[in-house]
């Protein structure tokens, strides 16, 4: 019996082996010595500048090489005018390595450069900055001045949209499905703009190499699916805990909110640091009155429990400070794939909060979407979400 | 707790471990600077300072190999052919002229470009001749691609190689003509596409010299071109002599008081015009040099494409002396050059 298992079991890892060994085999001869199948086709070098920085008296580009093929930078110029520079660590580029460019050059605040680099066959690839600005160092002032713009951004509007939670708290239960409903489009609607958002960083400043498109489908997908997996974990213990259903569907929307947050936070930063917008204060106004919703869409599910402060509080505090944290690592270390990372994980993050939010819905007695004030709520959320994104 | 205790719970942490690791390695620029390194300071060719552990991106040495093309060499180098008499008096000059169009030439440091080229190099040599000689060119297309040579000056219908182009991969014409008129001329390859044919390299100076010959001077050609090496119809590289900066890094030496006379031909494509501005000095200017009277002088003139001259000047005061195209763009992008002018009694090339 022992032994007929252990054949049985041999057999399965070489079934799954086999497949494998064969495809090595192609690769082999393919490549191997003999072959004349590389010569199809030309491989054309590419390289992509991934960072501009301006410092004083010097421009430093980062560039990675994002082509099929090893490149050798030749030469660098400042608005097509070929300028000296240094490049570390050496002017090789295998795939996927990258070098900082160090170019000596007084730029002047506020004016658009390109930053250009050509290679050995000639090709030459660029980088254009709207506006030169000095590149922030992490320094405590610039630290601080992130964590305050952070707050405006997240926690304070999040916190304000939570006080929401006694009006919601006394209203009929109609009522409160519209409120239930309207938080699903809020959110719903972020997450659309999040993956938006990330397929726009993905064509404008992602290499190709890196399949922008695909890694934004990729990301949701799997992080719906995870924070799907744990919430389902989290609420079916909830009943046994001293946790509610409600607070626990309250804290995954404010996990949701948060990591979407995060995504919104990073942008700010880098778009402070890269010198790509001038931050108005019409603009922090913008994002406050947008993300005031995300406050009402942690209350609205937890309205028909306790009035729990000291837990509201938190779940504000989670969904809010990521706003810091993503202005933080945007502004002093930014790099588009994090981008487009952490917007696609806010993205899923939203979308299976939005899933919970519409079978808490469903829970009671006429198990059906299809009333006035669940259709008219989810229409109303969507509608807020995009009027208040106009200021932004 | 739990989570971490089952099978199920590790893997799950993995996975997590995993794509934060793979977002961090995409993320982060990978660098393997060596801190060890010492600095090394730079002086580039703009005058800024350069101190880094790494490479140095600047038109100025050529990894210490000796260039394909030879700017030194080129500028005072006069091609006068195989001389014999024909039996009326006539002087004959033969030249043999061989087109290739597979060469791949560093054009600037580090850069590699497919050239097209007469007698393997870019420009072709200086044909030099007297007002009245016969030439006969020998060509022999050695592409992959039809070529011709057409001259600019006058001569017969059929020796203007434009309808008679020349097979790939041996064809052969022979071109002959009279030389003249008087001046400084450019050939060309004049096969369609124009612009291809012309902007990979396939041109040269042609010049003839007056019967009773011109003042002794220090002599030197200068043919104005580009490179357009992305083919986005821009030029990417300017220069005199073909590699920009050169003359920059390595001055042009001349004397004092000595007659300095420049074939000047603009050959550039893509770009309307071109120009040259002397420092320190203003020149004599003869344009195609047909006549013996200059039309100006000064110190800036102006090219349009096939446009050519001589200049003729000499430094009263030592020093170095830039020259260079009066469209900056074009200068920052190679277009730049050095006359070191030394403090001589005797006169190195020509006669004081």
């Amino acid at each position: 019996m022992e032994e007929i298992k252990k054949t049985s079991k041999a057999k399965l890892i070489a079934s799954a082996l086999i497949p494998i060994v064969m495809l090595g085999l192609m690769i082999a001869y393919i490549f191997g010595p003999g072959s004349n199948f590389l010569g199809l086709g030309v491989a054309l070098p590419e390289i992509t500048i991934e960072k501009i920085e301006f410092l004083d008296s010097k421009i430093i580009a980062t560039v990675r090489n994002t082509g099929h093929i090893d490149v050798e930078v030749v030469q660098a110029d400042v608005n097509d005018r070929i300028q000296p520079a240094g490049i570390e660590p050496d002017k090789f580029l295998n795939r996927f390595e990258t070098a900082k460019v160090i170019i000596p050059f007084a730029w002047n605040e506020s004016e658009p450069y390109e930053i250009g680099l050509t290679l050995n066959d000639g090709t030459r690839f660029s980088k254009s900055v709207m506006a030169a600005v000095q590149t922030p160092e992490p320094n405590f002032e610039l630290v601080s001045y992130f964590a305050i713009i952070g707050t405006y951004v997240g926690v304070i509007p999040v916190l304000i949209g939570l006080l929401w939670f006694p009006f919601i708290a006394k209203m009929s239960k109609s009522k409160y499905k519209f409120f239930l409903a309207l938080t699903a489009g809020l959110l719903l609607f972020l997450g659309i703009d999040a993956i938006q958002e990330g397929l726009e960083i993905s064509t404008t400043s992602l290499p190709g190499a890196f399949n922008g498109q695909l890694l934004v489908a990729t990301v949701v997908v799997i992080s719906f699916l995870g924070l799907y997996y744990s919430s389902e974990k989290l609420i079916s213990r909830a009943t046994s805990s001293n946790l509610t259903k409600p607070v626990a569907i309250g804290l995954m929307i404010a996990i949701g909110i948060g990591l979407h947050n995060l995504g919104e936070g990073l942008a700010i930063g880098a778009a402070v640091g890269l010198g790509e917008i001038a931050l108005s204060t019409f603009l922090i106004v913008g994002f406050a009155i947008h993300n005031t919703t995300e406050g009402l869409a942690i209350a609205a599910p937890m309205a028909k429990g306790k009035p729990l402060i000291g837990k509201l509080v938190m779940m504000g505090m989670i969904a809010g400070t990521p706003a810091i944290f993503g202005a933080w690592i945007g502004g002093f270390v930014y790099s588009p794939f994090a981008a487009v990372v952490f917007l696609s994980i806010g993205a899923g993050a939203i979308f299976q909060v939005v899933v919970s939010i519409l079978n808490w819905i469903r829970q009671d007695e006429e198990k059906t979407f299809s009333t006035v004030s669940v259709v008219s709520g989810f229409s109303v959320g969507m509608l807020i979400m995009y009027l208040t994104s106009i200021f932004v | 707790m739990h989570l971490v205790k089952t099978m199920k719970g590790k893997m799950l942490l993995a996975i997590i471990a995993g794509f934060f690791v793979t977002v961090i390695y995409f993320s982060l620029p990978i660098l393997n600077i060596d801190a060890t390194k010492e600095p090394k300071t730079f002086l580039t060719h703009s005058g800024a300072v350069i101190q880094t552990t790494g490479d140095v991106l600047d038109p100025v040495g050529y990894s210490g190999k000796p260039l394909e093309f030879d700017p030194e060499k080129y500028l005072r180098e006069f091609s006068y052919g195989r001389i014999s008499k024909l039996s009326d008096g006539t002087t004959l000059r033969e030249f043999t002229i061989i087109a290739e169009d597979n060469k791949i030439m560093e054009i600037s440091p580090g850069v590699f470009y497919n050239v097209w080229t007469f007698n393997g190099t870019v420009p072709g040599p200086t044909i030099r001749a007297t007002e009245g000689d016969l030439i006969r060119v020998h060509f022999i297309n050695n592409g992959q691609k039809p070529h011709t040579m057409h001259f600019h000056g006058i001569h017969k219908a059929e020796m203007d190689g434009v309808f008679e182009s020349v097979g790939q991969g041996g064809g052969q014409f022979t071109y002959e003509f009279t030389a003249g008129p008087v001046g400084v001329h450019p050939y060309h390859c004049h096969v369609m596409p124009l612009e291809e044919h012309i902007s990979r390299g396939l041109y040269g100076v042609y010049i003839v010299d007056p019967k009773e010959g011109r003042q002794p001077a220090d002599e030197m050609v200068m043919v104005l071109n580009g490179f357009d090496t992305d083919f986005d119809t821009e030029n990417n590289f300017y220069a005199a002599n073909t590699i920009p900066f050169y003359y920059q890094h390595h001055p042009i030496q001349i004397n004092t008081n000595e007659l300095i006379r420049v074939y000047v031909v603009n050959i550039l494509e893509f770009d309307q015009i071109n120009n040259l501005h002397l420092h320190g000095n203003l020149f004599d200017y003869y344009p195609t040099g047909t006549y013996g009277i200059p039309s100006t002088y000064t110190d800036v003139v102006t090219f349009s494409q096939g446009e050519r001259g001589i200049m003729e000047f000499n430094y009263t005061y030592p020093g170095k002396y830039l020259f260079h195209a009066h469209k900056t763009e074009f200068a920052e992008k190679g277009w730049t050059g050095l006359f070191l002018v030394k403090e001589s009694d005797t006169s190195q090339y020509g006669v004081k």
